[in-house]
C-alpha cells in the first residue's frame, strides 16, 4: 500500500471527506483553505477561498454540487463544488464546529460552539439545491442545547432524526422536524469530549469516537450502545469502512503534548478494529501528528486521514486488506458456497 | 596583440564566472528511453547549500477504468482556486508518494507486534552499547563469540608462551601478585586442576585454520568448497559485518584431522582468491 501525501496545507487538517462517488476528497485545515483533490492520483482540483478563520469542517452533498463549510470566523459557507465560487455566506455569534448535508441535499445542519454568553446550538437550513438559486437567510430549525454543548451532529437515515454527541460524553436524539429531545444517552465516560460521529452507509447506526480513548457503536432507533472498541490513547475520529467489517480509529495524545514524546509513543496510527468481534487488526502509521480525522471511502477501496502535521494521506487498500477474515467468517463462506 | 587577446579571454572567463550563480540550477531534464521508461533529472538545493541532483526513473502506465458518468465528468471540470491554468495531473508541490507501507491485518494482532517491539529495544539497546568482540572484533560480546576457546584475542601474545615465562604463578605468595585465577593453576606443575569455563565450547582447536585477507564478497559455502579439498572440514566461520552483510576479511576453518589442516594450511597459503592473496595459519590457542 503505498499511500499519496497531500501536502496542499500549511496548518494542521481539521476534516477530510471523501464525496458520495468518492473520487472527490475535501479537505479543511486550520490555514483557511478548503481544498478538493481527485482520490484517485491525489491531483488537487481546486481550492475555496474566502474564510477568514481557521476551518473546523466541511462537508459535500450527496450530488457533488454543493459544499458547506464551516470555522472560527464565526461563518458558514455554501460553495459550488465545480467552480470553488461562493455562493452564500451565514454569520454567527461563535464559531461552526461542525456541518453536515442531509442524505437527500435538501437540509444543511451546522453545530454552533458555546462561548461568551451564547449557548452551544444546532442550526438547520433549508437548501436550494441549485447553485444558481436563491439560498435562504433564515434557519428552519434551531436545537438549544443548554446542558452540555453539542461537538458533532448529523442526520439520520431519511434525515428523520439528528443525532448530536456532546462534551459530556453523552448521544442525544433529537426528531428533526419539531427540534424535540427524543432520547438521550450516556454513551461515553462522564465528561469525556464526543469527537466524532460518523454514519455507517445506511444510516441505521453510526460510530462516536471519545476523549475517553473508545469508540462506540451505536444504533439510531433505540440509541443502544452495539460494539465498544478500547484503544490505549484519546481518539479524535472514527469510521466504518464498508464492503469489509472494519472501523478506522484515529487519535494520538493531544496535539499540545506532542513536543514531549516521540513519535512512536505518540501513537500517530490509523487503528483498524474488526467491527464484529472488536478486535485490533492492524495499524498504519505514517503522520507524525496526532490524526484528526479519518474518512473511508464510499465503496470501501480505501481511506484517507489527515493529520496535526499538516497532511493528509490518501492509501488505497491492497489484497491482504480484502482477503483478511476471521476462522469463523471463513468457515461461514466456505458455507454458504 | 597578444595581450589583447588574453585580455579578452579574461573577460570571458570573468563572465563565465558570473554567470556561475550558486543559486541558478539547471532546468529540469526529461529523457524518453527506449523501454518505454522516462528519466527526470531535477536540481534542488540542499538546506546546507550544496546542490543535489535527483535521478527519477519512471513508466507510465495507462490504466483504463470505466466510471460512473458523474465521475467522469468530475474529471472535466477545470480547475480553480490556487490550481487554476495548472496542467492535467498530480502536481509536485502538493501531492507526493509516500513509502511503501506494509498493511496486512491480522487475528491476533497486539501480540506479534509487541514482540517485534520488544526485539527492536533489544536491538536498538545493543547498537547503542558498540559491542566489539575482543577475540575475533565481531559485534558480539567475547563470552559469545565462537572462537574464545580456539583464538587469543586479537592482538594478544600467545597466552602459552605467556605461562611459560612466569613459572611462579602457580605457587602461592611468589612472585608480584599472589592470585592465580582458576584457569591457570595447576597448569605449570603437572595436570590441570583449575576448571574451565565455557567447557561445552571446547573444540578441537589443533586443527583450526585462521585465514585472513579474504575478499569481502567471499561466501562461507565458497570456503567451505575450497578447503574441503583437503579434508573433512567440519565448521567454517566468516566474520562478516552486521550492517553490510559483508564478509569482514577474516575467517577461521576447522578440519577434523590435524594433519589435513597442516596440509590445507601449506597449500591455502598465498592461494589467490577473489583477487587476494589468501594468508592461511593455525589459529592461535585461546586462554
Amino acid at each position: 500500500m503505498r499511500p499519496i501525501l497531500l501536502s496542499g496545507h500549511e496548518r494542521a487538517l481539521t476534516q477530510v471527506k471523501y464525496n458520495s462517488d468518492g473520487d472527490i476528497i475535501f479537505s479543511v485545515s486550520k490555514d483557511h483553505v478548503i481544498c478538493a483533490w481527485f482520490s484517485a492520483n491525489g491531483e488537487r482540483l481546486g481550492t475555496y477561498h474566502g474564510h477568514q478563520g481557521a476551518l473546523w469542517t466541511v462537508d459535500v452533498d450527496s450530488r457533488t454540487t454543493l459544499l458547506a463549510s464551516g470555522g472560527a470566523d464565526n461563518t458558514l459557507r455554501l460553495w459550488e463544488v465545480k467552480s470553488g465560487k461562493l455562493l452564500k455566506t451565514w454569520d454567527f455569534p461563535t464559531a461552526i464546529k461542525r456541518v453536515e448535508f442531509s442524505p437527500d441535499g435538501t437540509q444543511l445542519l451546522a453545530v454552533m460552539e458555546k462561548r461568551s454568553g451564547h449557548l452551544g446550538a444546532i442550526h438547520v437550513f433549508d437548501v436550494n439545491p441549485d447553485p444558481e438559486g436563491e439560498q435562504t437567510n433564515e434557519q428552519s430549525l434551531r436545537i438549544v442545547c443548554d446542558e452540555s454543548k453539542a461537538t458533532v451532529a448529523g442526520f439520520s437515515y431519511l434525515a428523520k432524526y439528528i443525532i448530536a454527541g456532546h462534551e459530556d460524553g453523552s448521544v442525544t436524539k433529537y426528531d428533526a422536524k419539531s427540534g424535540e429531545i427524543l432520547h438521550n444517552i450516556q454513551v461515553h465516560e462522564d465528561d469525556m469530549q464526543i469527537t466524532d460521529l460518523q454514519w455507517a452507509p445506511d444510516r441505521t447506526y453510526f460510530i462516536t469516537s471519545s476523549k475517553d480513548k473508545t469508540a462506540k457503536l451505536v444504533s439510531t432507533n433505540e440509541l443502544e450502545v452495539l460494539k465498544s472498541y478500547t484503544t490505549d490513547t484519546p481518539l479524535n475520529s472514527a469510521a466504518i469502512t464498508p464492503v469489509k467489517d472494519y472501523v478506522i480509529l484515529g487519535g494520538g495524545q493531544a496535539a499540545m503534548d506532542v513536543t514531549t514524546t516521540s513519535a512512536r509513543q505518540g501513537k500517530f496510527e490509523a487503528r483498524f478494529y474488526h467491527k464484529i468481534f472488536m478486535e485490533e487488526i492492524g495499524r498504519v502509521r505514517g503522520h507524525f501528528g496526532p490524526l484528526n480525522y479519518v474518512a473511508v471511502h464510499p465503496k470501501g477501496t480505501g481511506y484517507c486521514s489527515g493529520g496535526e502535521d499538516g497532511y493528509v494521506r490518501v492509501h488505497h487498500f491492497d489484497k491482504p486488506y480484502f482477503d483478511f477474515m476471521y476462522e469463523v467468517e471463513r468457515e461461514q463462506a466456505q458455507a454458504s458456497l | 596583440m597578444a595581450s589583447k587577446l588574453e585580455n579578452n579571454r579574461r573577460t570571458d572567463w570573468a563572465e563565465d564566472e558570473d554567470e556561475e550563480d550558486p543559486v541558478a540550477l539547471p532546468p529540469q531534464q526529461i529523457i524518453k528511453n527506449k523501454d518505454g521508461t522516462e528519466t527526470i533529472i531535477t536540481w534542488s538545493i540542499r538546506d546546507d547549500g550544496k546542490r543535489v541532483k535527483t535521478t527519477r526513473r519512471i513508466r507510465k502506465t495507462v490504466v483504463k477504468q470505466v466510471v460512473n458518468p458523474r465521475v467522469a465528468e468530475h474529471k472535466q471540470w477545470p480547475k480553480f482556486g490556487a490550481e487554476k491554468g495548472k496542467p492535467i495531473g498530480p502536481q509536485t508541490d502538493t501531492t507526493s508518494v509516500a513509502e511503501n507501507i506494509a498493511f496486512r491485518p491480522t487475528a491476533n494482532w497486539k501480540a506479534g507486534t509487541e514482540d517485534k517491539g520488544e526485539q527492536e529495544k533489544k536491538k536498538a539497546n545493543l547498537k547503542d552499547a558498540k559491542i566489539k568482540c575482543r577475540i575475533c572484533s565481531g559485534d558480539h560480546w567475547t563470552t559469545k563469540c565462537p572462537f574464545k576457546d580456539t583464538m587469543a584475542p586479537e592482538g594478544d601474545p600467545t597466552p602459552a608462551e605467556t605461562i611459560d615465562d612466569v613459572p611462579e604463578s602457580g605457587s602461592l605468595g611468589q612472585g608480584g601478585s599472589s592470585y592465580v585465577p582458576p584457569h591457570l593453576r595447576g597448569r605449570t606443575g603437572g595436570a590441570p586442576t583449575g576448571e574451565k569455563m565455557g567447557g561445552k565450547y571446547e573444540r578441537d582447536d589443533l586443527a583450526t585454520l585462521r585465514v585472513t585477507n579474504v575478499s569481502e564478497f567471499a561466501e562461507e559455502q565458497d570456503l567451505r568448497d575450497m578447503f574441503s579439498r583437503f579434508g573433512h572440514v567440519t565448521r567454517v566461520f566468516l566474520a562478516k559485518d552486521r550492517d553490510t552483510g559483508r564478509a569482514k576479511g577474516f575467517a577461521f576453518v576447522s578440519f577434523a584431522d590435524r594433519t589435513d589442516a597442516a596440509k590445507a594450511c601449506e597449500k591455502m597459503d598465498g592461494f589467490g582468491y577473489g583477487h587476494l592473496i589468501l594468508r592461511v595459519e593455525f589459529a592461535k590457542k585461546a586462554t
